[in-house]
């Protein structure tokens, strides 16, 4: 997965198909279940990116809507936006779609949380606070 | 104390795990993301479940370290595709058409397992509702509904004529 841009609330991510993303032995289709970490991945950069700030976040839901069968014939593009921003949620949209054919290949809404550093992270600053 | 088993609800009886959990292997060895992932069929009292070993690559923060919540996406609609095929009467291959899963607790870097129960199997469609556990069984932590398409003549022919 490359990060092709990151701009305010709005960041584009790439990945090229490779062979071990395919959901079935004899066709070149890529599993679906690639495109969902590519949502998640894009989304959680759109809360940084929608946020200007990195703060640990947590993925709380996440909904995907697969509109067609993926090739892998041509790399992907998710493009992740951030909706709206809470001082605890944010609510971000990412579209992924096919590159060079532009075609619509799967859409995602997702909810994340802010802030949610968890008890490893937050013992290592206790611990760092009191040294 | 003894607990009813609604069989209407389960996946499977122990009687019957022995060939779904034959099945279910074959299926899944069949997709190369579950093996890349290194997915692998399990069976206790309650049935056949999918385990997923940690290893590093799944690892998605190291600061916490929890797994990649794309990694737990993938492992609920593989094994709801694995379910919902299995349960066809002529193993047609689905479709997966839509998933939304709610992250229940953080995923440690440590073994996760994964039990499907069937919310509805269609002539079409079929739901299938996923739970997923680390430590205890009655601690999920991730849990999500898949819709699967099976595949008609219908949609067969949508297919080839390029959606």
């Amino acid at each position: 997965m490359q990060v092709v841009s990151v701009d305010q609330g709005q960041v584009c991510m790439r990945l090229t198909p490779q062979s071990w993303m395919f959901a079935q032995e004899d066709t070149n289709e890529i599993c679906t279940s690639v495109l969902y970490s590519l949502a998640d991945s894009a989304g959680g950069l759109a809360v940084f990116a929608g946020a200007l700030e990195l703060m640990p976040i947590a993925t709380l839901d996440l909904r995907m809507d697969y509109l067609r069968p993926v090739s892998g014939d041509h790399a992907l593009l998710a493009v992740a936006t951030c909706r709206h921003l809470t001082n605890e949620v944010a609510f971000i949209h990412c579209d992924i779609l096919s590159e060079g054919k532009r075609e619509l290949l799967a859409t995602a809404n997702a909810t994340f949380m802010r802030n949610t550093p968890g008890q490893q992270f937050r013992a290592d600053r206790l611990k760092k606070e009191g040294a | 104390m003894s607990t009813v088993v609604d069989p209407a609800q389960q996946c499977s009886g122990p009687a019957e795990s022995g060939k779904e959990y034959a099945d279910w292997q074959a299926l899944l060895e069949r997709i190369p993301y579950a093996r890349h992932l290194g997915l692998e069929v399990q069976r206790d009292d309650a049935g056949v479940l999918v385990h997923l070993p940690c290893r590093e690559a799944l690892i998605g923060n190291f600061m916490l370290p929890a797994l990649h919540g794309g990694v737990l996406g993938a492992l609920i609609e593989l094994t709801a595709r694995v379910a919902a095929q299995s349960r066809d009467a002529e193993t047609r291959c689905p479709r997966i058409l839509d998933s939304h899963i709610n992250y229940l607790r953080s995923a440690q870097a440590r073994s996760t397992f994964a039990r499907a129960q069937i919310v509805r199997q269609g002539r079409r469609t079929s739901l299938v509702q996923v739970t997923c556990w680390q430590g205890e069984k009655s601690k999920p932590i991730v849990s999500g509904q898949v819709q699967l398409l099976l595949p008609t003549m219908a949609t067969q022919q949508e297919d080839r004529h390029g959606h």
